[in-house]
This record gives structure tokens, sequence and C-alpha cells, in this order.
């Protein structure tokens, strides 16, 4: 069963915000990025050791504490995204509220990788979601992901409140609830 | 564990459920893995290899772990033989035959899980088309690209002739220039 949600947008009244607002909006947006992780593989440890004391990210704004999709602002594919996990990549994002703002971490994410020629991983996860900043490296250092952090805070730091450029940028992808890719089994010994 | 307590054995087709049976009433009462090897370019009995790798944990026998025992147990299945399952035998044999399934397409009769009793994909993913781990499958990514990187050690400035390499998988020279 699939139900068509509207996806949440940002209100008329933003579109027409005088500057300082919209300095201030985004001032907020880019120190507060709820991070979603989604860890596929090795670079999902490097992922963590930035989140550790360390390199500690969150002192940039990135709070790696979503409870869930639904309640983050950023997700950050590392790892090896294959054709078998690809929906669930794209489902969990279509979750995500608008602003949302994805970090491809590694060369896996990026392109494939080292495996590119692999017959069941994806060509890079830009080939199922939009992605703002790439992040180069098998692994990256975590110092990779904070600059990719960096640059992805000027992003959001020089967009306008007009939600003419996420439109474009979204169009066509409704988001869907109760998504099932494939019927469930039934217990043994139970019809189903 | 030392090798010499790995023990081998080759049985043809016919015999590869009764050995396996006899195997489990004979103590190998744990049933590790099972795979295959795409044997198809061998020079005789060309064919898969299918391999069950299984464990004597001496249940009950009051002997330490150390002494475990192993068998690997080999058949050589011609191509488009179906071979007898081991489902009967071990439930756990299920998964491993289902993937043999879909990465070799070999055919596995009798084959029961509780679940639907077919074979069904296990790994790939919905709508795969193909035997990706069969030497004859191509890879669609290799057929549209050449390898990036080197292709011989010393970047083709290396003296003397070398074989040259042609990996599993990688179109020939038939499939047109990359």
């Amino acid at each position: 069963m699939t139900t068509d949600l509207p996806m949440p947008r940002v209100g008329l009244a933003a579109e027409h915000a005088p500057k300082v607002v919209r300095v201030v909006l985004n001032w907020g947006r880019r120190y507060s990025l709820w991070v979603f992780n989604f860890g596929l593989a090795c670079c999902a440890i490097e992922f963590i050791s930035a989140s550790m004391a360390r390199h500690d990210f969150i002192r940039l704004g990135v709070i790696p504490f979503a409870p869930g999709p639904r309640q983050a602002d950023l997700m950050v594919v590392s790892g090896t995204v294959t054709d078998k996990m690809a929906p669930a990549v794209r489902r969990l994002y279509d979750q995500m509220p608008e602003p949302k703002y994805v970090i491809s971490f590694g060369a896996c994410s990026n392109s494939g990788g080292p495996y590119w020629d692999s017959y069941c991983v994806t060509k890079g996860v830009d080939q199922i979601i939009p992605v703002d900043v790439y992040v180069p490296g098998c692994p990256p250092r975590p110092e990779a992901l904070l600059q990719g952090i960096l640059k992805l805070q000027e992003k959001i730091a020089a967009e306008t409140l007009s939600s003419k450029g996420i439109r474009t940028k979204y169009a066509g992808r409704a988001a869907s609830a109760a998504e099932v890719t494939r019927p469930s089994l039934a217990p043994p010994g139970r019809q189903p | 564990m030392t090798a010499a307590e790995q023990v081998h054995q080759d049985v043809v087709v016919g015999e590869w459920h009764e050995t396996l049976a006899g195997l489990r009433d004979g103590g190998f009462d744990y049933f590790d893995w099972l795979t295959a090897v795409d044997q198809t370019d061998a020079e005789e009995d060309a064919g898969f290899d299918v391999v069950c790798h299984l464990m004597a944990t001496a249940a009950g026998t009051g002997r330490p772990p150390a002494t475990l025992r192993r068998v690997l147990v080999r058949t050589r299945v011609p191509e488009g033989t179906s071979l007898a399952s081991l489902t009967d035998l071990w439930r756990g044999a299920a998964w491993h035959e289902r993937e043999t399934h879909e990465m070799f397409g070999i055919e596995f009769t009798g084959f029961a899980d509780g679940l639907g009793d077919t074979l069904r994909p296990l790994l790939l993913p919905d709508g795969f088309e193909g035997t990706p781990l069969r030497k004859s499958f191509v890879l669609a990514a290799r057929a549209s690209k050449a390898w990036p990187g080197e292709k011989e050690p010393g970047g083709g400035t290396a003296r003397g002739k070398r074989r040259k390499l042609q990996p599993p998988g990688v179109p020939d020279e038939s499939w047109g220039p990359r």
C-alpha cells in the first residue's frame, strides 16, 4: 500500500522575507545539522571517528543524535551502495523533511569506487538521490569530512529563501510512506 | 587444527546426498557452508564443483573442541544437471543452496525450506537477470568502459612478452574497442 504525502514546505512568507531574516534563517540551518549516518561499509568507521572527541564535528553544529530520518537535516552516505540497498537509501531519503542535504562520503558512494565494475554495486549514490557535497578518498580521513561539512555550510549560507530552487531540486520526487518493496513472508507453518 | 585433519572427499553427483547423509550419521553433525566453483573451462569433465564443508562437533562425547574434525565434500556437476538438495539433512543448507542457485544457476531437486520450497533469489536485487558468479557472465560496466588503471605491472613498458591478462567477466576482443 502506498500513500502519497505532500512534502513539508517552507511557508510562502519566507520567500518575501527581508535579507536579515534570510541571514538568520540560514545561520540557524547551517549550524544545526542533525545528521543521519547511512553507514554501509568501512567509511562509516571514519564517520564515527569524525564524530568522536578528537575531530568532534559537533563543534561545527553537526549533531549525530537524530532518532531517525524524519528528524534529520543531513544524510551522510558512507560506504558501498549496492543495488539491493539502493531502494532503502532512496526511501529513507524521501522520509527526510525539506530542506535536506546529502554528503556522499568516500569513493564507493561517489562513483562505485573500487567496485565500479561489479554486478551488484550502484555506480554512485547520486544515481538515486541528489548529492550536495562529494568527499573523495578511500576511505577519506575524518578531516576530509570536516572539510565537506564546511563546504556544505558555505552552500547553505549562500541559499536564498525562495523555494523555487528547492522545488526544481526535488522535482518529480513525491515522498511516499508505507511503501513495501517486497511482500512479507508468513512464518513457517502458517498460510500467508 | 592441523592440515592433516582436513579431509577432502570427491563423490559423483548420484552419491551426493547419500554420502552427506552417511557423514552426518557418522558424527559430522555441523553444516558449515556450501558453495560452487565454476570449472566449465576445465580440460576434462567440465562443470561446476559443488563443495560442502562439514564439522564434527563431538557433541555429547565429552571430547574437547580442539579435536574438531572437518571434511570437505566435493562433486562435479555438469552444466544443466541438477543436484539433490541437503535441506532435509540440515535446514540451514537452504540459504546456501538458494545463494548457489542464484549465483551459478545450479538446480537443487527436493529443495524444501518450509517457506514456499522454491529456490527464490536470496541476495541479488529484485529483477536481476543472469548468474553473476559464472565465468561466462560479462560485467556490463566493463563492456562500456575500459579498466582505468594499469593493465600490466610496469605499465606496459616492462621488457619481454607477458601473457595477456583476461580475468573472467571481462569482455574479450569480439566486443569491440573500448
